[in-house]
């Protein structure tokens, strides 16, 4: 038995491919290599913890772009970038009337990156609205608000709500002009409520015009409190896409 | 009985395997590109626009015109044509519990999952849209009185009067307000058996108990309650029901879902014209103008 054939020689790509992806360090982090056949592709996202939002096998039609444009998808996208620049934002930035509007300043000439930051930020706000907009639409249009889905419609109208006061508590906290009067004819409005309204647009400013008390209240909501409470809301919104059975489909 | 959810997930269809596709890599791959597309577009987007940065908030300079935030301005244009308490809060929470309330009223499950799902859902919503956004539009240039500067115009402009103006008979028709200012209510009181009625339509005497704090429940201003909050709320009833009855009599409509998509179709129409409006046509004093003729001035 001595003419054992030898291994082929590992060819250059082979060996950067091992040195790579089967080192003691990185098959500590994903314990199996790329997932290649079905059952290690239904694992791999049953296993992940940020796949496994998923279920691990969806209808083909539902992986049509035309069903649902990815804009729920979409949606929850930009509310992570909202998150990541926005807590890059708060590295920055200070709520008082004093420094507010100064560190925007300083945040826009002397932070590299910084202007492009903000605006990362503030379209980044734009875009969720619209296609959080879009979203509904195309959940009417495709008559996915049917039962079972009744109340995961009713979710999704809070999650409009709260996306609205996410934008609009943001609005506030450059302390510039446009700020300033915006949130000024804004909280009129609630005012001007047949029942509360004074109450409510008290509660809301913390004192009867827009100042330090307010700008506090609208960055402490803005940063922590409603992004808490529309994340509650959006794992309430993908579980029961899930437990309704998937996205809707014709009986 | 079941409850209908319970039902409705019975009476699901079965899962059909081999229709189905693995998420790992087909819609993950989606996901991946879609999120790719839009941190790009957003990417240029930010190097080329930068997000607007005014002076420092100062309470005694007001710009005119003062706006919300744009996705507020179809409320503020509302705040325009009646009752500040109908147009930033009444009107807004009755849009969004009818919203809510959708799936509780069509419960039908025929037509689910498909793109427009019913025979006429396309003309409804065509319609719909295109209906709501001509009238709303109309409605706005009435009460913003450009037709009254249109003919006056087109009436000089031609050479047939060279100094006409609006006929003091019309007054009434300038605008809403004109159903308050237009009309001569002082004369319009009457008298029945020697009694005369409503001699001062200003100052209805309701004299709801309880009400002396609230001076429009205890003397009414006919006038002014006809204009603010009479025609804009019978007109936000009103067109909704006429938009269902003109679609019946088309054959267009036959099941709830149909109403639905109709009436959701008109209320897109209207949220969007008001948005636009709200933001790119109104300029000192919301007054309506061209977009390129509005400056902000601070005063
Ligand atoms: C922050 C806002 C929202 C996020 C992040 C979000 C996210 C999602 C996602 C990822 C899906 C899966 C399918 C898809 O992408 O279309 C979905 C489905 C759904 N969403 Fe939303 N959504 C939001 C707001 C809304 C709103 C405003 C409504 C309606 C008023 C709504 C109603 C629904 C319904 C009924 C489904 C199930 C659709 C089906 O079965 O085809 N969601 N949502």
């Amino acid at each position: 038995m001595a003419n054992l054939e030898r291994a082929p020689r590992k060819s250059f790509n082979d060996l950067i491919y091992d040195l790579i992806f089967k080192n003691y360090v990185w098959q500590s982090i994903f314990r199996t290599g790329y997932p290649n056949t079905p059952r290690n592709q239904m694992l791999a996202v049953a296993t992940n913890v940020f796949l496994h939002l998923h279920p691990t096998r969806i209808h083909r039609t539902h992986v049509k772009i035309t069903h649902t444009y990815c804009l729920g998808g979409l949606s929850f996208f930009m509310f992570l970038g909202l998150t990541v620049t926005g807590v890059l934002l708060m590295f920055y930035y200070v709520p008082s009337i004093e420094r507010a509007y100064q560190d925007i300043q300083e945040l826009e000439a002397n932070v590299r990156f910084g202007q492009l930051l903000r605006n990362m930020h503030r379209w980044m706000a734009h875009a969720m609205i619209i296609l959080v907009l879009l979203h509904m639409m195309r959940v009417f249009y495709t008559g996915a608000y049917k039962p079972p889905r009744e109340f995961n419609w009713v979710v999704g109208v809070v999650l409009f709500i709260l996306t609205l006061l996410l934008s609009f508590t943001g609005y506030l906290l450059p302390w510039d002009q446009l700020a300033f009067w915006a949130i000024t004819v804004g909280t009129t409005m609630v005012g001007s409520a047949p029942v509360l309204g004074d109450e409510s647009k008290f509660l809301l400013l913390g004192g009867f015009s827009v100042g330090p008390n307010a700008l506090i209240r609208f960055y402490t909501l803005h940063v922590i409190g409603l992004p808490l409470v529309i994340s509650i809301f959006m794992a309430v919104h993908f579980w029961r896409v899930r437990r309704d059975g998937g996205l809707a489909r014709p009986l | 009985m079941v409850s209908r959810a319970a039902a409705a997930i019975r009476t699901r269809p079965r899962r059909e395997r081999e229709a189905e596709v693995l998420v790992w890599p087909d819609l993950v791959f989606i996901e991946f590109i879609s999120a790719l597309i839009f941190s790009i577009a957003l990417m240029v987007l930010s190097a080329m626009v930068n997000a607007p940065l005014l002076n420092r908030a100062d309470p005694d300079t007001t710009p005119n015109p003062s706006k919300a935030p744009w996705y507020f301005l179809n409320l503020q244009e509302l705040l325009l044509h009646m009752e500040p308490a109908w147009a930033g809060v009444i009107v807004p929470t009755i849009a969004l519990v009818l919203l809510a309330a959708i799936p509780y009223w069509d419960r039908d499950q025929e037509g689910q999952g498909v793109w427009f799902g019913t025979k006429f859902a396309g003309r409804l919503t065509v319609f719909g849209f295109t209906a709501a956004t001509l009238i709303t539009s109309l409605l706005i240039i009435w009460d913003g009185s450009l037709h009254v500067v249109w003919t006056e115009n087109v009436i000089r402009g031609l050479g047939l009067n060279s100094d006409f103006a609006w006929p003091g008979g019309l007054d009434w028709f300038r605008n809403l307000r004109g159903f308050d200012t237009g009309i001569p209510w002082d004369s319009l009181g009457f008298t029945i058996g020697g009694f005369t009625m409503f001699d001062d339509w200003r100052a209805i005497p309701l004299g709801i108990p309880g009400t002396t704090t609230d001076p429009w429940l205890l003397n009414l201003n006919f006038p002014s309650f006809l204009s603010q909050q009479i025609i804009p709320v019978a007109t936000m009833v009103g067109l909704p029901v006429l938009f269902v009855l003109f679609c019946k009599m088309l054959g267009w409509i036959h099941t709830r879902r149909d109403i639905a998509l109709l009436i959701f179709s008109a209320f897109i129409g209207v949220y969007l014209t008001t948005t636009i409006v709200g933001t790119a046509f109104r300029g000192q004093g919301q007054d309506l103008k061209p977009p390129w003729d509005i400056v902000v001035l601070e005063e």
